[in-house]
């Protein structure tokens, strides 16, 4: 089973002087089980694609096979609500959709909303406050009294208690520091690893692309420039440059000692077979 | 709500477009007086052949001004409703289950009908034609000669100015946000109505939220760069009357005089 996008095309306000085509004949396979980096410059079309992983946009033309449903411009997709329980989608700032009194609440309100009973919601709700890395305690207080990083917390907390089979994260980071986003990027892995859940994340950070994610899908204006596993996208930098991305650091610096005469081989992604590689060379010149 | 006429501004090159906000704002006003007048079907006439003139010169499309009174279509049927029930006089037209619809409930709302639209779409063409930012320029110096009645046009202008540079930013807020929640499973049409209540709730709590930090985090914004509000400002833009211009507003000024003669004779 796997996530597909046929020939999808996506045009925003089609048929008007403002209309811009922000998808064009996309074909995408996204493999379920794993974690997946959704990289781009801004405005290249990743927000508009993640979109359609759980029908907020329908395509103007093409579809999207997902979960054994199947999305596109002819077929209003069935059973919408069942597919947006099972795709889980964090918008980027997601602390801006808290809106009640509690945050036990705020966190039962999506399973609420698709049946499940009050008091099965308030015990998902207990469970995945812990799961997100904050204190049962909290949940009697109002999330508008939280700090911004701890907000997300809560609005992520809230998608998981609905309990999806596909989580997608629109730059679930930005705007944390580098200790929250690495214990978020964690907590994602924890998500997949141990539960199996199909995690989609979009990114600005090569890091964390390097250190977390399985594959790459890189968008840019629209199309799907490449698909490819992490160790692949950053054997060589030749597109990363092309793109100006920068490098993850371990990858810069062995760029960098190659060009200064080094030999190292572009398999190394990791500090310490760096280091040992590094040593290696050293000893024999 | 991107199909939304009403109010937008369309970015086109033409000589309407390239006039003193001022002079458009007074030419507006004058006709939308001259419209008031109860000059009967033949100065309606004139009215919309000159207001169509200057559509197309303004070089908009006609669907685009229609568009623009659909919103009004709504109201204009419910005008005709309870004009048809209230009003009993004139000659009876015709007779529906034993109740008459008389001639001046028709011709009155025929009346109505025509001045609104007339309204909406001189309204439509100064908003179509100038930018925001442009009219409530206009605005500020039109208002300038109440100054001295304690009027505080510059605020009142700023004032403008920022609700219409928000008004975007708070219609993609709200979708942004109607998409998170909807992720959550809210349905904002099909519903109980205690899950509408809620929906809407969901809806307008973060939008609420994240207008107030908005406009603190503007204020700082406008503090921080030496904003005082009462205080003599200079401006990037000034505004200069053309010959166009005055051939516009003597162009109204003629309508309304129209009117006026139309009218009384």
């Amino acid at each position: 089973m796997s996530i597909r996008f046929e020939k999808l095309s996506y045009t925003y306000s089609s048929g008007t002087p403002f209309a811009y085509a922000a998808l064009k004949d996309v074909d995408l396979e996204i493999e379920e089980g794993k974690v997946t980096a959704i990289i781009g410059k801004t405005g290249s079309g990743k927000t508009t694609l993640v979109q359609h992983l759980n029908a907020l946009l329908l395509p103007t033309s093409g579809k999207l096979e997902i979960l054994g449903r199947t999305i596109s411009a002819q077929e209003k997709p069935q059973h919408l609500k069942s597919l947006r329980k099972d795709v889980g989608l964090v918008f980027q700032f997601p602390e801006y959709q808290l809106f009640e009194e509690t945050i036990l609440k705020d966190i039962a309100f999506g399973p609420k909303n698709f049946g499940v009973s009050e008091e099965e919601a308030v015990r998902r709700a207990r469970e995945v406050i812990k799961v997100v890395g904050l204190e049962e305690a909290m949940l009697e207080r109002s999330p508008l009294d939280l700090s911004g990083g701890q907000k997300r917390r809560v609005a992520i907390a809230g998608i998981l208690a609905m309990d999806p089979q596909v989580l997608v994260l629109d730059e679930p980071t930005a705007g944390l520091d580098p200790q929250g986003a690495q214990s978020m990027m964690q907590l994602f892995m924890n998500l997949n690893k141990q539960m199996h859940k199909t995690v989609l994340i979009v990114t600005h950070d090569m890091e964390h692309v390097l250190n977390y994610c399985d594959n790459v899908v890189v968008v840019d204006t629209g199309e799907i420039l490449q698909k490819t596993t992490v160790q692949e996208f950053f054997r060589k930098t030749d597109l990363l440059k092309q793109l100006n991305i920068l490098p993850p650091a371990i990858i810069r610096t062995r760029e960098m000692l190659n060009q200064r005469g080094f030999h190292l081989s572009e398999e190394i992604m990791d500090i310490k077979t760096l280091a040992k590689a590094i040593q290696r060379e050293v000893k024999t010149k | 709500m991107n199909n939304f006429a009403l109010g937008k501004y369309l970015p086109l090159n033409s000589p309407i477009h390239r006039m003193d906000p001022r002079a458009k704002i007074m030419a507006m006003l004058i006709v939308l007086i001259a419209i008031f007048f109860p000059a009967g079907f033949l100065g309606y006439a004139i009215i919309a052949v000159c207001t169509i003139a200057v559509v197309l010169i303004a070089k908009l499309s006609l669907n685009f001004i229609w568009r623009s009174m659909k919103p009004m279509l709504f109201m204009l049927l419910f005008l005709l409703i309870v004009n048809v029930l209230v009003l009993r006089t004139g000659t009876p037209l015709i007779s529906v289950l034993g109740f008459t619809i008389y001639s001046d409930a028709v011709f009155q709302t025929l009346y109505i009908a025509i001045r609104l639209m007339l309204m909406i779409i001189i309204t439509t063409v100064l908003t179509a034609t100038t930018k925001p930012l442009d009219l409530t320029l206009g605005i500020e110096d039109l208002l300038q000669p109440f100054q001295r009645f304690h009027l505080p046009s510059h605020e009142i202008a700023m004032m403008i100015s920022i609700a219409l540079r928000f008004i975007p930013t708070l219609i993609e807020e709200t979708q942004r946000i109607m998409r998170a929640q909807a992720s959550r499973g809210v349905d904002l049409k099909e519903g109980k109505l205690k899950e509408k209540i809620m929906a809407v709730l969901s809806l307008i709590v973060p939008l609420f939220v994240s207008a107030f930090q908005r406009a603190e985090e503007l204020a700082n914004a406008m503090e921080a760069r030496g904003y005082c509000p009462g205080r003599p400002r200079t401006r990037y833009k000034v505004l200069k009357m053309e010959g166009r211009d005055y051939l516009l507003l003597a162009g109204a000024a003629a309508l309304l005089g129209a009117m006026l003669v139309l009218w009384l004779a």
